[in-house]
């Protein structure tokens, strides 16, 4: 169906590309430690977008024939304002693995024993025990007037693990996942059952939250509001929009000097790893923050157009709307070999007075993009003399991203991968710490 | 479709089986500052089949290709048989129903094109544009109609239109270093006669944008708080209506404890419910997706909790009736609890009664964005003012709330008489499913003592 289109909109557009996806997930699910549900969603949908006289237009359906498809996205374009977008043309691509056939053909009983295996090791007396695992079989095609017919097969597994608690009105909950294109092998469930369990224990323990300018381990988890305001600002469209605190900033060195961000599709094994973008540019590995300097932004092709540049290779797109810029790896810090030995990386040993901060409240809300940040904690614990001595409740955190990644008091040896990004545990300094 | 459906459910060999079927029509149009992000009309159909065996769990599928009904509805059967439990899952009863339950279309917007659309918004956008001190905005433009149609083996059979629009705009005003944000949000179960007279509302949001440029940011501490009503509505949706779902409490015999009819939540002035049925909202539907007709399910009373919310299932459970609020954002997801249209009930009195006594206090305004993990909560107001001496004083930015949520409501001491529902676009989030249409109402909320920090001093 792709290529009549193609064809079709060839004879009536100046230029289109259209993408299709397929996608079968199969879920099982485990509520209170027992097997509830199992279920399988088939989606397929496709996305066109058509170049008319200089304006670009978009349309989606998961119908199984295109209908009206291309009217539509005719009369987007017609309404649209004129950008200077190319089409890249046909080019090899890089190889990189998508797909694993053990993921792939895993039966439901594959699954649910993962799960069931899951539950009995994480449960514990007074306690839920939720666990799900979905299976992801992927298909995925690209093809535009310029030459490109791209297509590459995909497969993902993801298991989550929560563990929740109530003790009157205390609520505790712990939670984790592993998500891989493998399936998960004995060491990648007993890591996640060691997760757990780390988070758990201590926080049966309550400890009162310290105050004042603090040292503050942010575990792989923790650093979302740490990333999140580089990562805002690492977008060629905060660029382009002016609103990026590093748009005038590339070859300065803003962060510590052992500070790196590299966006990698390439790297084997993993869900968001791809040859080829949603636009038909080839994946390549770019530095985006080397040793502290700020090296370059991401694009797709839209924004790249309008920023007299090229794409970086980062344009993500769904059925229903425009491509956008999408992240694909995001690798943060040296990815080398883990030897993880406890909570926070190590990093714990050696502070006086801390805590270890492992989930926040809020992340997202508010100005982000500028690096303030202020969020109650979730999920954080207090540190005194090297031992995690329990769980802080009524404790805030905030600061500023930019002012603290200047100096970086230490790199765990906890690197992991959670969902897309890897990362260690980050001792951060000075972190303002109150209690409410 | 109809007689598909009837067939489908005929031919399926499970003891309880339900189908749904979608076909969704929208348009979408974006403009960043002056220019066009994108305008586009979208289709999307599928459909969701469940299905119970005898002594089993739930077998679930969700599939585009809708020729496949026959092979999903026996897919799912099989699904259900590799689940298998001691003690089955039950559902409590409910009347079966056959109806044409539309929706009122109010100007169908399948009818209306793109380019009107465009216009409707870019209007909007330029009242925004034009106030001094704006430098950029956002605003966005959604509608949809969703012809839906519900089956059950019990003998039910729906077939709804559902309309819905939204309308958007965040206006950005800078100066120097300093920026300052201020949103719109419009959101109805309605059509194109919905979608106009809005100008007023995005004038306002880029004036206080610019206002706030001036304003300073409100000193952190322990203060008497005032919330208007879109705050009051946020808080008692995000802070209480969760864990009125019941999914939350009927397998864990520790949170039904928490949650314990009877208790005491708070005041006998505080009177919570969620209404499905009111007219017009955005949350409002004839029936939820397992053919459960919605109402209005009181869960506080006289600070007391008397009720929560239900599918079939819970309701089972708990021995309770099920409530209409078994929800899914579309046919690629199962129903699970959700809220509807979450209120604080009337109490009385104007919101000068409520500040007269205030000597000093914050009054909160227009929620940007609130989160609540487990008993915890932060919301974020888009702006405030100091209460001084029983007067409504300066404009104050950065007013964050936060808290521990059974202190807090134990603390609404005053509620006043000035109800209004929030009629805001945005939608609710759970267990991978957003944004679901809901929205919320309350009066003017007095809360007695809170914490309220933009910063936390180092």
């Amino acid at each position: 169906m792709i290529e009549r289109l193609i064809d079709a909109a060839r004879a009536r557009a100046d230029a289109a590309d259209a993408q299709w996806h397929r996608a079968e997930r199969t879920s099982v699910a485990f509520e209170s430690g027992r097997l509830k549900a199992c279920g399988i969603a088939e989606d397929a949908g496709i996305n066109l977008r058509v170049l008319h006289q200089g304006r670009v237009g978009i349309a989606g359906t998961t119908a199984t024939e295109p209908g009206d498809l291309l009217d539509r996205a005719l009369a987007s374009a017609a309404l649209g304002e004129t950008v200077p977008l190319v089409f890249p043309p046909a080019a090899p691509l890089p190889h990189v693995p998508t797909y694993s056939r053990a993921t792939a053909e895993a039966s439901l009983d594959q699954l649910t024993a993962i799960g069931a295996e899951l539950v009995g090791r994480v449960a514990r007396a007074g306690c839920q025990v939720n666990v799900s695992v979905d299976r992801e079989v992927m298909e995925t095609r690209l093809v535009n007037t310029a030459g490109v017919d791209a297509g590459y097969p995909g497969a993902a597994i993801s298991v989550s693990v929560d563990l929740t608690r109530f003790a009157g009105d205390d609520v505790l909950m712990v939670y984790d996942g592993y998500t891989g294109i493998e399936l998960p092998q004995a060491a990648d469930l007993d890591a996640l059952v060691t997760s757990i369990e780390r988070r758990f224990t201590p926080a049966l323990r309550l400890a009162k939250p310290p105050e004042g300018a603090l040292p503050v381990v942010f575990t792989p988890a923790g650093l979302s509001a740490i990333l999140l305001p580089l990562e805002q600002a690492l977008s060629g469209k905060a660029v382009l929009q002016g609103i990026s605190p590093l748009a005038d900033k590339v070859g300065r060195r803003l962060f510590d000097e052992r500070f790196s961000i590299v966006d990698d599709p390439l790297v084997a094994g993993r869900v968001s790893s791809r040859p080829v973008d949603d636009e038909g540019v080839p994946s390549r590995t770019v530095p985006l923050i080397e040793n502290g300097v700020v090296r370059r932004f991401v694009y797709d092709l839209e924004t790249a157009a309008r920023a007299g540049t090229t794409s970086t290779g980062h344009g993500i797109r769904g059925t229903f709307s425009k491509p956008r810029i999408g992240f694909s790896n995001l690798i943060v810090g040296n990815r080398n070999g883990a030897t993880e030995t406890s909570f926070g990386g190590g990093l714990a040993s050696g502070l006086r007075d801390g805590l270890i901060v492992d989930d926040l409240i809020g992340v997202g809300q508010g100005n982000v993009i500028g690096g303030a940040f202020s969020h109650p904690v979730a999920l954080a614990y207090r540190v005194q003399d090297s031992e995690i001595t329990g769980r802080v409740k009524e404790a805030a955190v905030a600061g500023n991203v930019y002012e603290l990644l200047k100096r970086i008091g230490g790199f765990g040896n906890d690197g992991r991968w959670l969902g897309s990004r890897w990362s260690a545990s980050l001792l951060l300094e000075g972190v303002s710490v109150a209690r409410r | 479709m109809k007689d598909r459906l009837t067939a489908a459910l005929k031919a399926s060999r499970a003891e309880y089986t339900e189908i749904r079927i979608e076909h969704t029509w929208s348009s979408a149009v974006t403009f960043r500052g002056s220019r066009l992000e994108s305008a586009s009309a979208s289709e999307d159909q599928g459909g969701f089949v469940r299905v119970l065996d005898r002594g089993c769990g739930w077998g679930i599928a969700a599939f585009t290709s809708l020729d496949r009904l026959p092979a999903m509805v026996e897919r799912a059967r099989e699904l259900s048989r590799a689940v298998r439990l001691d003690e089955p899952i039950e559902r409590a009863a409910v009347a079966p129903v056959t109806a044409d339950a539309l929706l009122e279309l109010d100007g169908d917007v399948r009818g209306v094109a793109l380019g009107e659309k465009k216009r409707v918004l870019e209007g909007y956008n330029g009242e925004m544009l034009a106030v001094p001190g704006v430098v950029d905005t956002q605003a966005s433009y959604h509608d949809e109609v969703t012809e839906y149609w519900y089956a059950n083996s019990e003998g039910t059979l729906l077939h709804e239109l559902r309309p819905e629009v939204t309308l958007s705009g965040t206006a950005i005003a800078r100066r120097n270093g300093t920026i300052e944000k201020g949103l719109e949000s419009v959101g109805l179960r309605r059509g194109w006669n919905a979608v106009h007279d809005h100008a007023a509302g995005f004038r306002e949001a880029a004036r206080r944008a610019a206002a706030l440029l001036d304003a300073p940011t409100v000193k952190g501490g322990t203060y008497p708080v005032v919330l208007d009503n879109e705050m009051a509505g946020v808080f008692i949706h995000e802070a209480f209506g969760h864990l009125s779902e019941a999914d939350f409490v009927y397998e864990n015999p520790q949170a039904r404890e928490m949650m314990t009819l009877g208790r005491r939540f708070g005041r006998a002035v505080l009177n919570v419910g969620d209404n499905g049925a009111a007219p017009g909202l955005r949350g409002t539907l004839p029936y939820d997706d397992e053919g459960t007709p919605t109402q209005d399910t009181p869960l506080i009373r006289d600070g007391i909790l008397v009720g929560r919310l239900h599918s079939r299932e819970t309701a089972a459970k708990l021995g309770e009736r099920p409530t209409g609020n078994a929800r899914a954002i579309s046919y690629r997801h199962p129903p699970i609890v959700r809220m509807t249209n979450t209120y604080i009930a009337n109490g009385q009195g104007s919101f000068e009664d409520l500040i007269r006594d205030i000597s000093l206090g914050v009054y909160a305004c227009s929620a940007f964005g609130g989160q609540t993990v487990l008993e915890n909560f932060s919301f974020t107001a888009a702006y405030g003012h100091m209460i001084r001496d029983g007067h409504l004083a300066e404009l104050v930015k950065d007013v964050v709330l936060a808290g521990n949520l059974f202190q807090t409501l134990d603390r609404i001491e005053h509620i006043g008489g000035d109800f209004c529902w929030n009629q805001m676009g945005g939608g609710c989030g759970k267990g991978g499913q957003f944004p679901l249409p809901v929205t919320e109402g309350a009066p003017h909320v007095r809360i007695e003592a809170a914490l309220v920090g933009g910063d936390v001093p180092a």
